[in-house]
């Protein structure tokens, strides 16, 4: 076990190193001037004093491996750069937006993961009948489904046809809602954008559960508890739910990951101030320090959820503590 | 590569999933002749709702939108094979090699495909799309610079069980050059799983083409179903009742894409995956004897 979690954080160290280069390079790679990218394409609005300053922060006149030392000082200090368009340092923004993705991302994934485990232990058990085919059809539709429009028609049906819920934003801030109706106001803002993330995420939950299920209701403890006269119920939960539940953390843990990206696109739709929103918003005003920013925090998101997992699954499986 | 033939024709399945996708690709050549307008020309005046002229009304500036879709299959089916076919080769060769060398190259190989598979996509996608800015080209080499690693090591785990077989031991103790065994006696026992990532990578490169072209990083000359939505979501197209025809057929066409390609790589999946014939779940075939293929030797 412990060469294993060894390699698994050697993986994550590479990870990162790899984010790194990735954001070093890619501004000094690009034809013409660097500054154009880490300005934001508006060299030409920039004061003679802004633009010594960036090239004096980045160290645009010293070696390339002197840039890249001050580039993880930088970093290490906190200092994400400097948002020209906005007029403000990218690690506020970043700061203000984070929160709201992983609201969004872990509503998701728990609720997925429940509606997952629950309705693939249903689909297993009752294997080749109508219930089971029907689970198995509408999941593999919802993951053929473009993320992005299945949010954009629950937002044209429930959000303008309908009025059920708000159509963007994480809350109403001129409302001046606090305490319990402040609450409520984020939840109906959630909603949606969850529900859309939840009916993508829930597929590969449901089928590995439902595999998973599967083999397990073919061993032989099964057989002896039902032959003890338990009831199915117990059977079921107790019995096979319980070691078909190992599979389904390996995809939790991934899931975890993915749900932080998978936001991206989600939170586009739904106007979600969360960091994927900001991604798109960058991308349409070609700011790319704050494009550089996100991808690294999004990256180091998924490290921490990574590890975290890691640690967790070991306390899961007694095998891997060996 | 006949017996593949044979596999897919005994699944219902897969049948559907080849008749979809032949008709798909049926539209997208015959664009000129079905689409009443040209895509980009501006016929009336803009947000038409469907009439007999415009049977899917207009869009932001007077363009046909049936027409548009039309086209669209163009740019949203050419994207997703093209970066299929590059992303499968180059996964291809990587594994075949990795697995056939194992040692440091097997090493070094997996290590890279394990970063390349923890790192967030999208996110890194986005990244990389922004800078290399919007065009068909640059969206591809992103995509097929992300894309190669999961075939690579599903193809390089084949190749390692195939390594073993005797025919291979033979023709090396016969004295064949590594090139030649690869060549001759690996790509063909791997082929048909190549195909099936082959199908599968499609269907996943066409969803993440339409993610990346609806977060406005498509080509702005010749549109996808994408960026169709990405236009009609910039336009607030849901608001009004237009979105039952500006953002609901593209969008149905990119699900029935990605259904044709998975029915496919599901039929030939189950042919070739022996180990999910033996646990049931098996997607119904109609002929029950069908054997799993083995390397032709």
């Amino acid at each position: 076990m412990r060469s294993g979690w060894g390699r698994q954080v050697g993986q994550y160290v590479l990870l990162l190193v790899f984010t790194l280069l990735i954001n070093f390079a890619l501004p000094r790679a690009m034809p013409g001037s660097p500054l154009a990218y880490l300005a934001g394409e508006d060299v030409g609005l920039l004061t003679p004093e802004q633009r010594t300053e960036i090239l004096s922060r980045h160290g645009l006149h010293e070696p390339l491996w002197k840039q890249f030392a001050l580039f993880v000082h930088n970093l290490t200090r906190g200092d994400l750069g400097h948002s020209y368009r906005q007029g403000r340092p990218v690690a506020e923004i970043i700061a203000e937006r984070l929160p709201w993705t992983l609201l969004l991302a872990t509503t998701a994934l728990i609720i997925q993961t429940m509606l997952g485990v629950w309705l693939g232990a249903r689909a297993a058990w009752s294997r080749g009948t109508r219930l089971d085919v029907w689970l198995m059809s509408t999941f593999m539709l919802f993951r053929s489904m473009p993320s992005f429009w299945i949010a954009m028609i629950l937002l044209a049906v429930f959000g303008a046809q309908l009025g059920w819920f708000p159509m963007f934003g994480a809350f109403r801030p001129w409302a001046g809602h606090t305490g319990p109706a402040h609450i409520l106001d984020i939840l109906r803002h959630l909603f949606l954008p969850a529900l859309s993330l939840i009916l993508l995420g829930a597929a590969e939950t449901f089928m590995t559960m439902r595999y998973a299920m599967l083999s397990v209701l073919g061993e032989n403890y099964i057989t002896v508890a039902r032959a003890k006269g338990l009831a199915e119920r117990d059977v079921l939960y107790r019995h096979a739910g319980r070691n078909a539940l190992l599979p389904v953390a390996t995809v939790f843990m991934l899931s975890l990951g993915f749900s932080v990206s998978g936001a991206t696109v989600i939170e586009t739709v739904f106007a979600y101030p969360g960091l994927g929103r900001l991604m798109y918003e960058a991308v349409l005003s070609r700011d790319y320090p704050v494009l550089q920013a996100s991808f690294l925090t999004i990256t180091l998101a998924v490290i921490v959820a990574n590890l975290l997992a890691d640690t967790l699954y070991a306390f899961l499986d007694p095998r891997v503590r060996i | 590569m006949t017996s593949l033939a044979r596999a897919l024709s005994g699944s219902r399945q897969g049948w559907l999933g080849l008749i979809i996708l032949v008709s798909l690709l049926f539209g997208a050549l015959m664009a000129p002749w079905l689409s009443p307008y040209a895509p980009s020309e501006r016929v009336a005046r803009p947000f038409q709702p469907p009439s007999r002229h415009h049977l899917l009304g207009t869009n932001d500036i007077g363009q046909d939108i049936l027409s548009e879709i039309i086209w669209g299959s163009r740019a949203s089916l050419g994207t997703g094979v093209v970066t299929a076919l590059a992303a499968t080769t180059v996964g291809t060769a990587v594994g075949i090699a990795a697995g056939y060398y194992g040692g440091w190259v097997d090493g070094l190989f997996m290590r890279i495909v394990d970063l390349f598979l923890v790192i967030p996509f999208l996110p890194l996608m986005i990244l990389l799309a922004a800078y290399a800015g919007p065009s068909f080209h640059h969206l591809m080499l992103v995509m097929v610079f992300l894309m190669w690693a999961r075939p690579a090591r599903i193809i390089r785990s084949q190749v390692l069980t195939l390594k073993s077989w005797t025919y291979v031991e033979s023709a090396r103790a016969a004295g064949a050059r590594a090139g030649y065994i690869m060549r001759y006696h690996i790509l063909p026992g791997v082929l048909s799983l190549v195909v099936a990532q082959l199908v599968m990578t499609a269907s996943l490169a066409i969803l993440i083409e339409a993610s990346l072209s609806f977060l406005g990083l498509g080509d702005p000359v010749q549109k996808s179903w994408g960026s169709i939505l990405f236009y009609a979501h910039s336009r607030s197209a849901f608001l009004t009742g237009a979105w039952v025809w500006w953002i609901l057929p593209p969008g149905l066409l990119i699900t029935l894409t990605v259904m044709g390609f998975a029915l496919t790589g599901f039929a030939l999946d189950t042919v070739l995956n022996p180990r999910l014939r033996a646990t049931g779940i098996t997607y119904p075939t109609r002929k029950k004897e069908e054997k799993p293929l083995t390397p032709a030797p």
